[in-house]
């Protein structure tokens, strides 16, 4: 269980988590989706201690992480993927962390098989892949056998195999009970792991609710329509609560809040003549984008929009 | 073939233990251990001790003219080593720490120790005791290669005698000391480039360039900057400083290393207050 409330981190006048509330239950992945940039890994990095919060506060398992006593048993964690010293062998690394506990030896050889780095324990971090580095951070995260986990991004750099591996393990854990949050910036990941989704922009809470809700929400589908009666079947269609048609170019019109059937019958109780009557589906990135489309940190500029602006004029720059 | 074996999260029960302060120490044991660059560092600065003894009592073998001399204290001939030890191993002191930050390593540490300042302790623990020791060992290691030259230049050192007692295992306690001063810098640099850089321009620059302007306060100013004064502790009532130029101490050996003490503690404590402070 972790639970934050008016968490806000600030640094100078930039306000990276802006009072984000929310409450990560035991018994379900969920998904902390936003874009690149939004607070995701500074929140987790709150979370776990690292960095101490402007304002506000956050709890795991009924206590601030500091709290605990033997805080690797509580809450496993995979922050940004680099968080081992370069020169020390896997196999040193987890054994270092696991002393600290005193989690024994035969602890540390289970997770260094349990994520596949038994050819390369002896290995120096350092020389290690992205992909091993991610598998080396999971099998830290789970040398406590920790009540929650947090996961930051933590398919990143793993291949099909590893993803598909990663995603059996976190549903296998939540199903034990446990507390699983991650956090990624791709929608469709999320889709196929997480059964609960907090979706931050900017620092700012956007959306918090079951994954089921979310998918009806982001495939609520358009309706493409062609008629030479644009019109008619404007107002045939008006009164419909929930329903909207826009004029796309000439004959194209896109319905939303409607199906194809309702539609056709509509349009044939008014005797419009209909060409094409398309069900289109909005794609998970799509709704996903939709979703956080003013929060973005880094938006790419069009060309069309770059050309509308007047040059900007360099006067008194050097006065 | 699979990369991941396909094995359930955990197999039986998993022990876990608080983290208490014997755990965390024998925790940077295991991380201390297990990095090249201790090892390498440890020789070289070890190795510097019989280096010099041998190489300044066989040269004070070869002028017969200055035998006899009341100057000539084995225990600081054997000693002589310190001043490029000391650098080696405040290398270490500063790498110990700054190495974690540059690698990220320190996210893992302080996730295993959120309190941080019990694990600052436990790694000052572990540094400065492995010091200590490689340092004992090297003094032992230049008496050793020293001795033979001792009859020819009228050197002799004496356990029985108290100042060659408190030289030879002054050694140790000025090199941990020295090493800890290091590690506190460090702590509060975080960077091995900055942290290395700040330590050796203080040992090398600092306190020798002040020692150096011939002027009533600035010489007494440099007389309690750590090593000056910390060094004290390894000069003979007859002869002057081995490790810096300053020459006006009038401190005694246990005064010298007590301003030495003072000032470790004073920097570990800004340190200290910046770990609880900052974000990792």
């Amino acid at each position: 269980m972790i639970e934050a409330i008016g968490l806000t981190k600030r640094y100078g006048d930039k306000t990276v988590v802006n009072n984000l509330s929310f409450t990560v239950r035991p018994g379900s992945v969920t998904g902390f989706l936003g874009p690149n940039g939004a607070g995701k890994s500074t929140t987790m990095r709150m979370i776990v201690g690292l960095d101490r919060p402007t304002a506000g506060g956050v709890t795991v398992n009924g206590a601030r992480y500091a709290q605990h006593r033997a805080p690797l048993g509580e809450v496993g964690a995979l922050l940004d993927a680099r968080a081992v010293h370069t020169g020390r062998s896997a196999r040193a690394h987890l054994l270092a962390q696991a002393t600290t506990h005193g989690i024994g030896r035969r602890r540390v050889e289970e997770v260094i098989a349990m994520t596949g780095l038994d050819s390369v324990a002896g290995k120096r971090a350092g020389k290690f892949s992205l992909g091993m580095g991610q598998r080396l951070g999971i099998a830290a995260a789970l040398l406590g056998d920790p009540q929650t986990l947090i996961l930051d991004e933590p398919v990143n750099g793993l291949d099909p195999e590893g993803v598909l591996w990663v995603r059996t393990l976190l549903r296998g854990l939540a199903a034990e009970g446990r507390t699983v949050f991650l956090s990624s910036h791709l929608m469709s990941e999320m889709a196929l792991t997480a059964d609960h989704l907090i979706v931050i922009g900017r620092g700012r809470l956007v959306a918090d609710a079951p994954m089921s809700e979310i998918l009806t929400r982001a495939q609520a589908s358009t309706v493409r329509v062609r008629t030479p009666m644009g019109a008619e079947l404007a107002a045939a269609l008006r009164g419909r609560p929930g329903i909207e048609l826009t004029h796309v170019d000439g004959t194209a019109y896109e319905v939303t809040g409607s199906t194809a059937e309702e539609i056709a019958e509509a349009a044939a109780a008014a005797r419009v003549v209909v060409h094409e009557l398309t069900p289109v589906q909005t794609s998970l990135e799509e709704a996903y984008m939709r979703l956080t489309a003013d929060d973005v940190e880094y938006r790419t500029t069009t060309p069309e929009r770059t050309s509308d602006r007047t040059p900007a004029r360099t006067t008194g720059a050097h006065s | 073939m699979s990369i991941f074996a396909p094995v359930a999260p955990t197999t039986g029960r998993v022990t876990v233990h608080p983290a208490s302060f014997r755990r965390l120490v024998a925790a940077e044991w295991v991380k201390l251990r297990s990095l090249r660059s201790t090892w390498w560092t440890l020789a070289v600065g070890m190795l510097f001790l019989p280096a010099f003894a041998v190489s300044r009592v066989a040269s004070i073998a070869q002028v017969p003219e200055a035998v006899g001399s009341d100057t000539l204290v084995g225990a600081v001939y054997v000693t002589s080593g310190v001043a490029l030890t000391q650098l080696a191993f405040c290398t270490l002191g500063v790498l110990v720490v700054s190495g974690e930050y540059g690698t990220g390593q320190i996210r893992s540490t302080f996730l295993a120790s959120p309190g941080r300042l019990s694990v600052l302790a436990a790694k000052l623990v572990v540094t400065t005791v492995t010091v200590a020791v490689a340092s004992l060992v090297g003094v032992v290691l230049a008496w050793v290669v020293a001795a033979p030259f001792f009859d020819q230049t009228g050197m002799s050192i004496d356990l029985t005698r108290a100042e060659d007692t408190r030289i030879l295992l002054g050694v140790p306690l000025y090199l941990a000391t020295a090493t800890a001063l290091a590690f506190a810098i460090g702590a509060i640099v975080r960077s091995s480039a900055a942290g290395v850089a700040t330590v050796l321009g203080v040992l090398l620059v600092v306190e020798n360039g002040l020692a150096a302007i011939p002027w009533g306060p600035v010489q007494t100013l440099a007389a309690h900057l750590p090593a000056s004064a910390g060094s004290r502790l390894l000069q003979s009532d007859a002869v002057g400083s081995v490790i810096t130029v300053s020459s006006t101490t009038t401190f005694t050996p246990w005064q010298g290393y007590g301003i030495m003490v003072a000032w470790v503690v004073g920097v570990l404590v800004v340190a200290g207050v910046l770990l609880r402070r900052r974000d990792a």
